[in-house]
């Protein structure tokens, strides 16, 4: 069996499609060609963040919390969608889905590997990091996916704004990085 | 590849060639999962089937061709890298005309637009929240897109990460009340096909992405340019 | 003789192992060699993609399920 397998290894189209890494011109033209599916077939663009403010909401129902009289939460559609369930709440399977896109893609390379944290600084570096991109993302109606990639390829000017002021914080964060967290 | 880097026989010894697993069977096991999983969306409702599948192609094209949308916006100032730049900009500019058609096919049909919820108001929250998420991506090693990939690629940082975007995520809903009436409300909502009508709102998105994308391209080769000499 | 410096850069993240790359190459004399072990497949693209630019010699070892090894010699 694993004889079989190491010669799919060997294989042109398997290393074409699996092995090695697409141009990033390649990816961007497909990302694009999903985001126009994406946008024809749900009526809405992508967006990846939006759906960690639910996860927010239900984890914190979990633990006894109510998000009833969040402003965030008070429409009729964002009442129903909690309502309705991480379960069936597509968006939430959209996300899980690029996990497992990705677990398929680095295993079928066959270059996965568990990547532990490796220092405390990683930890502090990784929660802090979150915590300012997801509530950044909030206020600002979005993260790289629906605000700026979607929010631009939309027309708005808002996305345009967003991209100069992430740009500013992606280069202080990129000194606090070098300063402090490597 | 045979530019024929000669190593020390020292190095040859340190790393001794293990012998390489081959994971292309848990691929397929994976795939089988994946497959059975999206049966079971289908019998639900909402289309869950449909988001799985687009999931699943972001995910796997994000990982194929290493795409970053961190690095588009941090390795201009870290290494003076563009390649990332200039392929997120193609990406805006074809997923632009994709979006115009669909819009503008609704429009001459009189029917609602689609989407335009993603037209957001204009104000500080935007720019504070946007700086905040610039920091946040490049200490967190990855945006949210970023961080779901690299979760499928293994690494426990970004499960952390993905955590605490959560928890972030939680209490920026909870604030944004506050933001809505302080700044959101005032702010305006601009989409371009309204000012400049439907060609010139397409045309002036593209020349925006085309000047920035010859300005990356220019800053993208100095350096190696200025050092060959 | 020229000198060999291998620099560990497995579990760390983008763009981690570059800005190190670059550090321990900026302190090698012309002709050492400096090996960057690497388990990141994003880094894997841009660690030889920078040191390709700035015309060093570069090649890349597969050395396990997802472990690179990017072995950049210093030309100038």
């Amino acid at each position: 069996m694993k004889a079989f397998f190491d010669k799919i290894k060997q294989n042109e189209f398997y290393k074409m499609w699996f092995k090695d890494a697409l141009p990033y011109i390649t990816g961007a033209i497909l990302l694009s060609v999903f985001q126009i599916v994406t946008f024809a077939t749900t009526k809405n663009p992508w967006g990846v963040s939006g759906v960690f403010a639910n996860w927010g909401a239900w984890l914190y129902q979990l633990i006894g919390g109510s998000v009833d009289n969040w402003y965030y939460f008070s429409s009729p559609g964002a009442q129903a969608t909690l309502e309705a369930g991480i379960i069936n709440h597509g968006p939430t399977w959209r996300n899980i889905g690029i996990i497992f896109g990705a677990l398929f893609a680095t295993l079928a390379a066959s270059g996965f590997k568990i990547k532990k944290l490796k220092s405390y600084k990683q930890v502090i570096a990784a929660s802090l990091g979150g915590l300012l991109m997801g509530y950044g993302a909030r206020i600002a109606f979005g993260c790289n996916i629906g605000a700026l990639f979607s929010g631009i390829s939309s027309m708005s000017l808002s996305g345009w704004v967003f991209a100069a002021f992430m740009f500013v914080g992606a280069i202080v964060g990129s000194k606090l990085l070098v300063k402090y967290f490597m | 590849m045979t530019t024929g880097i000669q190593r020390s026989s020292s190095s040859t010894r340190r790393s001794p060639r293990k012998k390489k697993k081959n994971q292309i069977p848990f691929a397929i096991g994976l795939l089988i999962v994946i497959i059975l999983i999206g049966i079971w969306l289908a019998t639900k409702e909402n289309h869950q089937a449909l988001y799985w599948m687009l999931g699943l192609a972001f995910g796997f094209i994000l990982q194929r061709s290493r795409f970053c949308f961190t690095a588009s916006m941090r390795d201009p100032y870290l290494t003076r890298s563009t390649s990332v730049t200039k392929a997120v900009l193609i990406a805006f500019a074809i997923t632009t005309i994709g979006f115009a058609a669909i819009k503008y096919g609704y429009f001459i049909q009189e029917l609602a637009i689609p989407g335009q919820s993603y037209i957001a108001p204009i104000s500080i929250a935007t720019a504070v929240g946007a700086f905040m998420f610039g920091i946040g991506m490049v200490i967190a090693g990855g945006c949210a897109s970023g961080t779901l990939m690299r979760i499928g690629e293994g690494f426990w940082m970004q499960v952390l990460a993905l955590f605490f975007f959560v928890v972030g995520s939680l209490w920026g809903a909870h604030d944004y009340g506050w933001w809505m009436r302080n700044f959101m409300l005032a702010g305006k909502r601009v989409f371009l096909p309204d000012y400049l009508g439907w060609f010139g709102g397409v045309l002036c998105n593209l020349l925006i992405i085309a000047v920035i994308y010859v300005i990356a391209h220019k800053y993208g080769n100095k350096k190696s340019e200025s050092e060959l000499q | 003789m020229s000198k060999e410096v291998v620099l560990d850069c497995f579990g760390e993240a983008c763009p981690v192992p570059l800005v190190k790359a670059e550090k321990a190459l900026e302190k090698l004399e012309i002709n050492d060699i400096l090996i960057v072990q690497i388990d990141h497949s994003c880094a894997m693209k841009n660690v030889p993609e920078w040191a390709r630019k700035q015309g060093h010699n570069v090649e890349i070892e597969e050395i396990d399920d997802g472990e690179w090894e990017v072995i950049i010699e210093k030309v100038k």
